[in-house]
Formats: structure tokens, sequence, C-alpha cells
């Protein structure tokens, strides 16, 4: 076994040596430039076998283990090749909800298409629907073999590069707020469309609004039944919640090295308030690690349980925070000069400040923090939930 | 393995999950020879059951749910000492004695002096104490040595100083190399088996206090219904979820030394802190009782964190191993 991946890590050291992009960072500070690297070293690393190794067996590049996923990110992570940030949303959240949901015409309609390289956005959020996701309010009529959709998305991480959008909407109004959803696939390109950029805390574009006025959806593009969609959701945002976390930690722990380099040029080796909060750090983004992989080992037994992802997701953004704000800290005055951002460089560039700003992105996005806690409070824990409903005459009595 | 860890988990929840908190310690030492956990890290040629670390963090994490009081950590210490003296001539003997509940102890301090053994479990019942030394590792028959108890505030463990003189009889156990590579293994066997105790004992305490979270009823509802506790709870689970995982990790883990299983204990040990200390704020007046039990779990985790070396120690340590490993 270890034999095996001793082995596969020999070969992907040796790939990467071959194919991995070199000083990217140095040029990727504009948009242009992100977006072409983007596309090039996914379709390098599709071709390599590399672009989706959490993929199911039977899919090209997937099929692989636990401990082969492990290994490629520990090495990509080492040889520092950029995150696939505009291939994310396409491998994990859309891949991910197909494979649990999707016809069979339908996987075998988009799945080959997203290792073409189509990119893919998570059009959820509303501007009054974002931990109250369920209250969504983005309308969706059939008529005969199309559904009319009118509303408004925001927050579509990479939404402006996207070519298609998982989208949640609204087909019925009766009974639960859950119960009136359904899940649709949307072509961005499609008559009705608009997206529009808006920017980061650090000046980045990374999301984008979505308006859709009178846009037809074939029937023949919903993900599960109608009035299914909160169900299926719940598939996206658990990939989002737990898998896609196993990469990000692996990533995370790989670049533990950035702080230490810090640690050394500024003279703080002997420094032990420094070298036991460093020491900390390090054993709590072992723990972070530790706990996604058992997330994906209980998954792939069938024992995953409502509430599991949460946890991996509120262990991974409490600790990003914390790795950040070390390296804010060791960084001193010098984080405080503003430095180009490197576009697509993960949440670990060494560009400090924006590395901080970006650890919200984990603490928001993808349920809050704080919603990830009712969660686990609630489903894993079983303590009671919120009263449903809440009126001002009720709060001042 | 021939067990898995479920199983032995049921056992080891069958053998202490009923019984009261800190039960008796002599019965418990008892169940905890009968039920074969001490030999359970011994070898299979010398009558064990070869189980390794993962089932020693199942039993030492069963222990620590229910805070059973006794020399366990400490006599694991003694019987993996045993097992490396491979040219011992009465060492099958000896092991024998050990599994079978002879008491034989350890100091649990991350140092000693040659001359005194601090934070020893059990002294006044031991036959035998293990004196860890660089260049040495000796087994020391009690008979002749000065113990003096010592009142600790957690009262699941009692402690004692042994001291050790010059005159006293030793059956060496390793020397030189030997001696230094067994030392690095029982400080990692020290940390792993408090890192367990801590980790059993956190989820103990998350239990009694949401379920007193749950029957507390303030302001008309009960107080688990509160968003600003319920989130406290999450938080707590959270950081023992990814602790658990780090520990299963680490136990399987043949690469590992004795700083990144201090690094573990000192994790480990901080979570148990940190839950303890809010289960105490969380049960109100009555967690600053002695009538109710979350001061016996504080207790515990205090003196966990200060055995077998604290985290200022272990994470300076790790500190400067990351960073070597960081740059190289
Ligand atoms: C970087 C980024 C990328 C994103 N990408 C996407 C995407 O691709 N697709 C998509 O659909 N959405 C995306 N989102 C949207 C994201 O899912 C929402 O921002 C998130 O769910 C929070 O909703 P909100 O912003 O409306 O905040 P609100 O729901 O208004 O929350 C404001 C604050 O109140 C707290 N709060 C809310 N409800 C509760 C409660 N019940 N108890 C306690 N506290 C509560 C929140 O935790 C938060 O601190 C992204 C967001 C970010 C920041």
């Amino acid at each position: 076994m270890t034999d095996a991946l001793d082995t596969l890590r020999q070969e992907v050291r040796l790939w990467l040596e071959g194919n991995a992009p070199q000083d990217w960072r140095d040029h990727c500070t504009t948009e242009e430039a992100f977006v072409d690297l983007q596309r090039s070293w996914f379709a390098t690393l599709a071709k390599g076998g590399y672009a989706v190794p959490h993929w199911p067996a039977g899919w090209p590049g997937g099929g692989r283990g636990l401990a082969e996923q492990k290994v490629i990110y520990e090495e990509f992570a080492r040889a520092d090749t950029p995150r696939l940030l505009l291939s994310f949303m396409s491998t994990y959240h859309a891949a991910s909800t197909l494979f649990e949901w999707g016809s069979e015409a339908q996987r075998q309609y988009y799945i080959p298409r997203i290792l073409d390289g189509e990119i893919w956005c998570q059009g959820f959020s509303e501007p009054n629907a974002g931990s109250d996701l369920a209250s969504l309010k983005t309308r969706a009529e059939r008529q005969g073999d199309v559904y009319i959709v009118n509303g408004q998305k925001l927050w579509s991480t990479m939404g402006q590069f996207a070519d298609k959008c998982l989208l949640l909407v609204r087909t019925s109004s009766e009974g639960a707020k859950q119960a009136g959803l359904t899940y649709l696939l949307l072509d961005l390109k499609a008559k009705g469309v608009t997206v529009r950029p808006i920017h980061q805390i650090h000046g980045d574009e990374e999301f984008a609004e979505v308006f859709l006025d009178n846009v037809e959806i074939p029937v023949t593009d919903r993900l599960g039944k109608e009035g299914q969609g909160w169900a299926v959701a719940q598939s996206t945002l658990s990939s989002e919640r737990g898998l896609t976390l196993l990469e990000l930690s692996a990533r995370m722990r790989g670049a533990l090295w950035r702080i230490g380099d810090l640690i050394r040029a500024n003279g703080r080796d002997n420094d032990s308030g420094i070298l036991r909060d460093f020491g900390r750090l390090a054993t709590k983004v072992d723990a972070a690690c530790a706990v996604a992989d058992q997330f994906l080992a209980n998954r792939i037994a069938g024992e995953e349980r409502v509430g599991d992802a949460s946890i991996v997701k509120l262990s991974y953004s409490r600790t990003l925070r914390g790795f950040t704000s070390l390296g804010l800290r060791i960084g001193g005055m010098d984080t405080q000069y503003h430095d180009p951002i490197t576009f697509g460089g993960g949440m670990e560039t060494g560009n400090w400040m924006a590395d901080f700003m970006n650890s919200y992105a984990w603490t928001i996005a993808g349920g809050s923090d704080e919603v990830q806690r009712n969660i686990i409070a609630e489903r894993l824990l079983g303590m009671p939930r919120e009263p449903k409903s809440w009126t001002l005459k009720e709060a001042v009595a | 393995m021939s067990m898995t860890r479920a199983e032995l988990q049921d056992a080891a929840d069958k053998a202490f999950g009923q019984s009261d908190l800190a039960p008796d310690a002599e019965k418990a030492w008892g169940l905890i020879a009968e039920m074969g956990f001490l030999m359970m890290a011994v070898p299979e040629a010398q009558g064990g059951l070869g189980l390794g670390l993962e089932a020693a963090g199942v039993v030492h994490d069963a222990l620590g749910r229910v805070l059973v009081p006794g020399p366990a950590i400490a006599q694991m210490l003694v019987i993996e000492a045993l097992n490396a003296a491979d040219t011992l001539a009465d060492r099958d003997s000896l092991i024998e004695r050990a599994v079978g509940g002879e008491v034989m102890t350890a100091s649990l301090a991350l140092r000693n002096s040659a001359t005194l053994l601090t934070c020893v479990p059990n002294a006044d019942r031991a036959s035998h104490v293990l004196l860890v030394e660089e260049a040495r590792i000796a087994l020391l028959p009690m008979d002749g040595l000065t113990i003096t108890p010592r009142d600790t505030w957690d009262k699941t463990r009692r402690l004692f100083d042994v001291s050790v003189d010059g005159s006293t009889p030793q059956i060496i156990l390793a020397e030189g190399n030997a001696s230094t590579a067994l030392a690095q293994r029982l400080s990692m066997q020290r940390s792993f088996a408090l890192a367990a105790d801590s980790l059993g004992g956190a989820n103990a305490t998350l239990r009694l206090t949401i379920d007193y979270l749950e029957t507390r009823h303030q302001f008309d509802r009960p107080l688990a219904l509160f968003q600003a506790l319920k989130h406290r709870v999450a938080d707590l689970k959270t950081a023992i979820v990814a602790a658990e995982a780090l520990l299963w990790e680490r136990a399987s883990d043949r690469a590992m030394d004795a700083i990144t299983m201090g690094a573990l204990k000192a994790h480990a040990c901080n979570v148990y802190r940190m839950v303890t200390e809010e289960a105490v704020q969380l049960h109100g007046g009555i967690g600053l009782t002695m009538e109710h039990h979350c001061h016996l779990f504080l207790k515990r985790a205090m003196l966990n964190a200060a055995l077998g070396g604290d985290a200022d120690h272990w994470e300076e340590e790790t500190g400067r191993q990351a960073l070597g490993q960081a740059i190289a």
C-alpha cells in the first residue's frame, strides 16, 4: 500500500516537474492572465489525469482512493501550482450534484464537458436569501417543455467567467418554504441572462450577480423532481462543506512554509512565543486535515451524518483565520503596504492582508460559521431548534 | 489488527460505560486487568494481543470518559519498556505479573532527576517503579524506596514522589542507544495516552453539559434553545471531533516521533481544558459545587495538561520542528 503511494508520489512529482506552470505568481496579477492560466492549467491537468481524482471510477482521472487524493494534493501544494479556482465549482459542486442526482443522460452530457473545461457557477443566494436560503424568490413557471425564470442571484463565485449555473428556484409558494424549490441547470449564454461582476473586499472580482429576465430553461435540464430542489441543493452544499476541504486543508498544510519563511526572515527563530504559536497552529492545521480525511472516509463508507460536513467546514474556516492572522502578525508593518494580489493563488499566497481578508470567504460563504454552528448544535447534537416564526408582538411581549 | 477499533470500543464501553463517574479504584483496576486491557500492546509472542497504539487509545479514552482512577497509563509504560527488554532473563514472568494487574508504576512527569521521580501514580501499591534516564532505563523494586504522597486537586489520580538512592538494586531494561530510542517511545506512549484520556473526558463533559442545557429552564424555555449557548457547544464539538480525528490519524502513523505526539497531547489537553472550563460556566452556580460532577473533569483536565510536559513545552518544540521542516 505504502509502496504504491510512494510510486504515485514519484509519478506526480515527475509529472509536475514537466508540466507545472512556473513563475505564474509574478504575472498572474491581471484578470486576463488569471483566466488564461486557469484554463490552460486545467486542460494540462485533465490530460495528465490529475484534474478530478475525487470523481468516481469510470470517469477519466477519477476513482482515486482517499490516500491517493491526499498524495496528489500534497504534491500540488508542494509544487505551488495554481489552485483551480475557475473550475472548482464545475469539478466539485456541479459534478458531485450530477453524480448524485443526474439522470444517465444528464451525466453523459454534462460530465465530459466539465472535463473539456466548461465552467460552472452556483446560483443559490439572493439579495434577501443568504443564510435563510430557503426563502429565495427567483421564480420558475413551467410552460410546456420549458421553465420561464425571473429573478436575481447574488454572490455567484466565478459567475462572470462561467458557462453554466446551478440554479435554485421557486416553483411553488405553497407549504413549507423548502418544499417549493426546484433545481435547474442554467445556460448562462441563454437569452435574458445578465451577469455583472462584483468587487470583493481586496479588490479582486471573484463573484458576480446574475439577473434573469424571462429566461427559458428546458425541463430536461432539471435535476431531481419539481419540488425536490432543497434535497438536491444539500448535495451541492455538502460537497462544498466537506469534499473540497480535503484539497484546501492539504494545501493549507503545504503552505505552512510561508509562515516558517516569515519567522526566519524576521529573525524570530528563537522567539519562544512565536514558536509556540506556530507549533500550535501546525497541530491545528493537522487536525483540520485529519477531520477532512475522516469525513471523506465516512462518506465513502456511507456513514456520513447530517452536520458532519459542517464540522469540517467550521474547523477549516477557524483554522484558516488563525493561519492568516498569524502571518499578518509576524509580517508586521510590511503587510500593511498594498502589494498586487495574485489571482488564483488560493488562500495562502503569502500576501498576508489579502489572504486574511480572503479567509472570510470561508467563514461566510457556503453557510456562515454561525449557520454551521446552528446545524451542529441542532442536527448533530440534537439541541432544540429555533422557533419557526417570529413576530414583532412576540418579541416585545 | 485482529479486533477492530469499534469492537474494542464496545468492550470498553461495556466494562466502564455504565459505571458511575470516578468508580471505586480497586474494582476498576481489577476490571482493567480482567478485560485484558493491559495485555493489548504486548506482542503475541509474549502472550499479549499485539494491538498497538490504536487499542491503547480506545482504552484510555474509555477510562477518561468515566474518570477511572488508577495507574493505567504508568502501567502501560512499564509494560512497553519490558517488551523492549528482550535480553532480560525473567522478562516474561514480569510481563505476566504486570498484565495480570500487579501494580508496576512509572513517573508521568516530563523530566525527573536520577534521585527523585515525581508524579508517580499509586506508588504505595506498586511492586516496581520505572526509572527512565537518558543512558539507562531500569525497573526498580519499590522495597526500601522512600515515597511521599502528594495531595492533588484531582482526586481521581493518586500521585507520589519516589526517592531513589544509589544502592537501590536495578533491573536494567535498556542502555545506550537502545535506551534513547525506548525513552522516545515511552514519551510518545505517555503523550498519546494522556491525549486519549483527555478526549474521552472532553466528550463526556460535553455530553453532561448538553444534557444540563436541555433540562434546565430559565426565561420559560430550556437553556439549550439559546443560540449564544448552542454556538459555544457547537464550537466545543467541532474542536473535539477534529482533535479525535488527529488522535486516530497519529495512532496509525508509524512515522510519529516524541514531539509530534507531544503536540497531539498539548492539542488534546487544550481542547479538554476549554471544554471543561466552558462546562463549569454553562452549568451556572451548580457547576461551581462539589455536588455536581463538572469539577471532577475540570480538575483532571488541569492535571492532564500539566503531566507529561505542558503545552508551552510541546508547542515550542513543535514550532521549532515545523520551522525546520517548513524550510527543508
Ligand atoms: C466569497 C463568497 C463567495 C460566495 N459564493 C457563492 C456562490 O457561488 N453561490 C451562491 O449562491 N452564494 C455564494 N455566496 C453567498 C453565501 O452563501 C452567503 O453570503 C452566505 O450564505 C451568507 O448570507 P448573507 O451574505 O446574506 O448574510 P446574512 O444571512 O445576512 O448574515 C449576516 C450575518 O448574520 C449571521 N446570521 C444569519 N442568520 C443567522 C442565524 N440564524 N443565527 C445566527 N447568525 C445568523 C450570519 O452568520 C452573518 O454573520 C458567496 C459568499 C461569499 C462571501
